[in-house]
C-alpha cells in the first residue's frame, strides 16, 4: 500500500515527438491524489500532449508516466482503462446511439468474455448517471441533446469507468457560461464526493484559478511555473508565459486570484 | 423518434430477427421449388432427408440446392463483411466493394484463371486453389489502401477515397489480364466479374463453407469488442480498446470473408453494403443481432437476385450480380446524398 502523500501519478523526465517536433523536453510532475491539477498555457505548450501523454495515448521518447509506482506502459489495455480515464476534447458517437448505450461504454474495462456484465457494472451505470444528472435522459439518443446535457453524458461515461484518476481535456469548450460552471462544478464533485483525482487542460485562467487545486503553467513543451493558483497568478508569470500585461486582483466572491488581461506583449 | 424504451426497442428488435428468418426460409425453399417443374416444399424437405424419385433428387440435389446453398454462404459472408467494415470505419459507405476488397480479389482470380489454365481451357492445377488467389488479392488490396491511407488510417473519408482508387486500378489491370488471355479465359473471367452462382457444384461448396465458418465464428468472437469502435478514437482507446490493433483483426476478417464469398460466385456487387444497412435500421444496434441480420439479408438479397434472373431471363443464364447492382448502385447514391444532407 503506498501512502497518502505520495502523489497518484508522477511524470518523470517525459519526453515526446511527433515526427522530428519535439513537443515536451524531459518534464516532470508529480499529480496529487484526491485533488484537482489544472494544466494551461499558450496554444501549442503542449498541455493536451501531455494530458494524453499520462493516458498512454501518445508514446514517449524518453522517461515515463508512473501510476503507483508502476511504469504505465506495463498494463495492459484493459487494466490501465479501469486506473486513468480520459475525456476528449471533442469526443464523437452516433447520434442514434441512446445515453444509456453510451455511458455503458465505460464499463467496457471491467468486462470480459468471462464477466459479462454485472451487477457492479449495473450499480456504477446507474450511480454514474444519477451522479451527472442524465438518469432521465437515458433513453434519449445522443443527437436530440443539448450541447451542455450531452458535455455531462460524456462525463457519466468516464465516471462510469470508475477510474482512480480522471482527465479531462478542455471540457468546457464550446459551451455557455452557465454550463461551463455546472460542467466544473460537477467535476469538482468528482473530487469532493468520488475522491477521484482529476487533471484538467483549460484554457480560461479565471476558471482555471477558481477550480485548480494546483496549477500547472506550460511553455514551450516544459513547465514555466507549478503551485498553488495564488502563489502562480502573479501579473509576471502571466507576462512571462502568456505574453499578456495582465492585472491581478482577488475576486471578491471567492477569494481566488482573477486576471484581467490589458493587452499582448511580444518580445 | 428520439426516445424508445428499451423493452421496446428490444421487442421491435426481435421481431424483425424473425421476420427476416422468415423471409429467408420462405424465400430459400421457394427458390428450389421453383423451376421449369415445380417442386412442393414438402418434397423437398424429403429429398433432402434422403426420400424422393430419382429425377426430382437430381433436380434439387444436383442443380437447384447448390445454387441456393452457395448463393446463401456467399451473400451472407459478404454481407457480414460489410458489417465489420461499417462498424470499424464508423462509416455506413464502408463496403467490401468500396474499400476495393472486391476488385483485389476478382483480380486474384483472374490472374490465376490466366496462369493456371492450359490450352484446352482446363485448370492445371485443383479448383480449391480459386479461393487462395482470391484471398491474396483481397488482402494485398485492402493492405495497399491502408498503407496509403497512412497515419490517417482512422479516417473513413480517407480509406473510402483511396479505397475507390485502388478498386479503379485492380479494375483496369483486372481488364489487361483479360485482354493478354486467350478468349476462352475472358469469357471465363468476364462470367466471374459479373457474379453468377449458376453451375456452382457441392465441392465448390465445400470448400467454400469449410474456409468461411471459423471467420464467422472468429467475427462473432470479435463482436463482443466492436462497441467502443463506435466512438472516436481517442474515447475507443481510452475506456481500453486497442483500436489501432483491433482495427487491423477486424479488416482481415473482412477481407478474407470477402475473397471466400466471392471466389466461385464472382464479383456480387453492393451486398456488403445494402444488408448490412438495411440490418442496422431493422434491428438495431446490438453486434450479435446485427451480424445475424446481415448475413441472413445478404442471403435473401442473393438467392433474391438469382431467383429474378431465373424468373426474367430463363433460359438464358444471366449473372445475378447485375441484379444486385442495378439495385445496389442507386441505393449508394441514396446513402450519398443523405450524408450530404447530414453534412451540409
Amino acid at each position: 500500500m503506498t501512502d497518502n502523500s505520495s502523489p497518484r501519478i508522477d511524470v518523470r523526465a517525459l519526453s515526446l515527438s511527433y515526427g522530428k517536433v519535439e513537443v515536451l523536453q524531459s518534464l516532470s510532475l508529480p499529480i496529487e491524489r484526491g485533488k484537482i491539477t489544472v494544466l494551461a498555457g499558450p496554444n501549442g505548450c503542449g498541455k493536451s500532449t501531455l494530458l494524453r501523454a499520462i493516458r498512454r495515448l501518445h508514446k514517449p521518447t524518453a522517461g515515463g508516466i508512473f501510476l503507483e509506482e508502476v511504469d504505465i506502459s506495463r498494463l495492459g489495455d484493459k487494466a490501465l482503462a479501469r486506473q486513468i480515464g480520459l475525456l476528449a476534447q471533442s469526443p464523437s458517437a452516433p447520434e442514434d446511439m441512446t445515453v444509456e448505450e453510451l455511458v455503458r461504454l465505460g464499463r467496457y474495462p471491467h468486462q470480459s468474455m468471462l464477466q459479462p456484465w454485472s451487477p457492479d457494472d449495473a450499480s456504477a451505470l446507474e450511480s454514474a448517471m444519477a451522479g451527472t444528472g442524465v438518469s432521465a435522459l437515458r433513453h434519449r439518443r445522443l443527437g436530440s441533446l443539448s450541447g451542455g446535457q450531452l458535455q455531462r453524458v460524456w462525463i457519466a461515461m468516464v465516471l462510469a469507468q470508475q477510474t482512480n484518476v480522471v482527465c479531462l481535456d478542455e471540457p468546457v469548450n464550446h459551451l455557455d457560461m452557465a454550463h461551463q460552471l455546472d460542467c466544473l462544478d460537477l467535476v469538482r464533485q468528482l473530487k469532493n464526493a468520488f475522491g477521484r483525482t482529476v487533471v484538467l487542460v483549460l484554457h480560461d485562467l479565471n476558471l482555471a484559478a477558481r477550480y485548480a487545486d494546483h496549477l500547472v503553467f506550460l511553455r514551450d513543451g516544459a513547465i514555466a511555473a507549478a503551485g498553488t493558483p495564488e502563489a502562480l497568478m502573479t501579473e509576471e508569470n502571466i507576462a512571462r508565459v502568456f505574453d499578456v500585461e495582465a492585472r491581478v486582483i482577488t475576486d471578491p466572491v471567492h477569494n481566488r486570484p482573477l486576471c484581467i488581461p490589458i493587452n499582448t506583449i511580444r518580445p | 423518434m428520439t426516445e424508445m424504451l428499451p423493452t421496446a426497442a428490444k421487442h421491435r428488435s426481435a421481431m424483425s430477427l424473425g421476420a427476416i428468418v422468415a423471409v429467408f426460409g420462405v424465400l430459400s425453399l421457394s427458390t428450389v421449388a421453383f423451376g421449369s417443374t415445380w417442386i412442393p416444399f414438402d418434397q423437398i424437405v424429403g429429398v433432402i432427408l434422403g426420400a424422393g424419385e430419382k429425377t426430382q433428387r437430381i433436380i434439387v440435389l444436383q442443380l437447384r440446392l447448390p445454387r441456393v446453398v452457395m448463393a446463401i454462404l456467399a451473400g451472407g459472408g459478404m454481407a457480414v463483411a460489410g458489417f465489420l467494415l461499417q462498424k470499424i470505419t464508423r462509416n455506413s459507405l464502408a463496403s467490401p466493394g468500396v474499400l476495393g476488397v472486391i476488385d483485389g480479389a476478382a483480380l486474384g482470380v483472374v490472374i490465376f484463371l490466366a496462369l493456371l489454365s492450359n490450352e484446352s481451357n482446363a485448370l492445371v492445377t485443383s479448383i480449391a486453389y480459386q479461393p487462395v488467389a482470391a484471398t491474396i488479392g483481397a488482402f494485398l488490396a485492402i493492405t495497399l489502401v491502408f498503407m496509403l491511407s497512412g497515419r490517417q488510417a482512422s479516417s473513413a473519408i480517407r480509406l473510402l477515397l483511396f479505397g475507390i482508387a485502388v478498386a479503379a486500378v485492380a479494375k483496369a489491370l483486372t481488364v489487361i489480364f483479360m485482354l493478354i488471355g486467350p478468349i476462352y479465359r475472358a469469357t471465363q473471367a468476364q462470367r466471374w466479374l459479373a457474379g453468377a452462382v449458376n453451375e456452382v457444384n457441392w465441392g465448390e461448396i465445400q470448400v467454400t463453407a469449410i474456409a468461411i465458418l471459423p471467420i464467422m465464428v472468429l467475427a462473432l468472437l470479435a463482436a463482443r469488442r466492436l462497441p467502443p469502435a463506435d466512438l472516436d478514437e481517442t474515447s475507443a482507446r481510452s475506456v481500453g480498446l486497442n483500436l489501432p490493433v483491433f482495427r487491423i483483426l477486424i479488416f482481415a476478417l473482412a477481407a478474407a470473408l470477402t475473397a471466400l464469398s466471392v471466389a466461385f460466385v464472382g464479383a456480387v456487387g453492393f451486398i456488403g453494403l445494402m444488408a448490412p444497412h438495411l440490418a442496422r435500421l431493422l434491428v438495431g444496434r446490438n453486434v450479435y443481432a446485427g451480424i445475424i441480420a446481415s448475413f441472413l439479408l445478404g442471403a435473401i438479397f442473393l438467392v433474391g437476385a438469382d431467383m429474378i434472373v431465373r424468373v426474367l431471363f430463363a433460359p438464358l443464364e444471366v449473372p445475378a450480380g447485375t441484379v444486385t447492382a442495378i439495385i445496389g448502385a442507386p441505393y449508394f447514391l441514396f446513402l450519398l446524398m443523405g450524408k450530404q444532407r447530414n453534412d451540409g
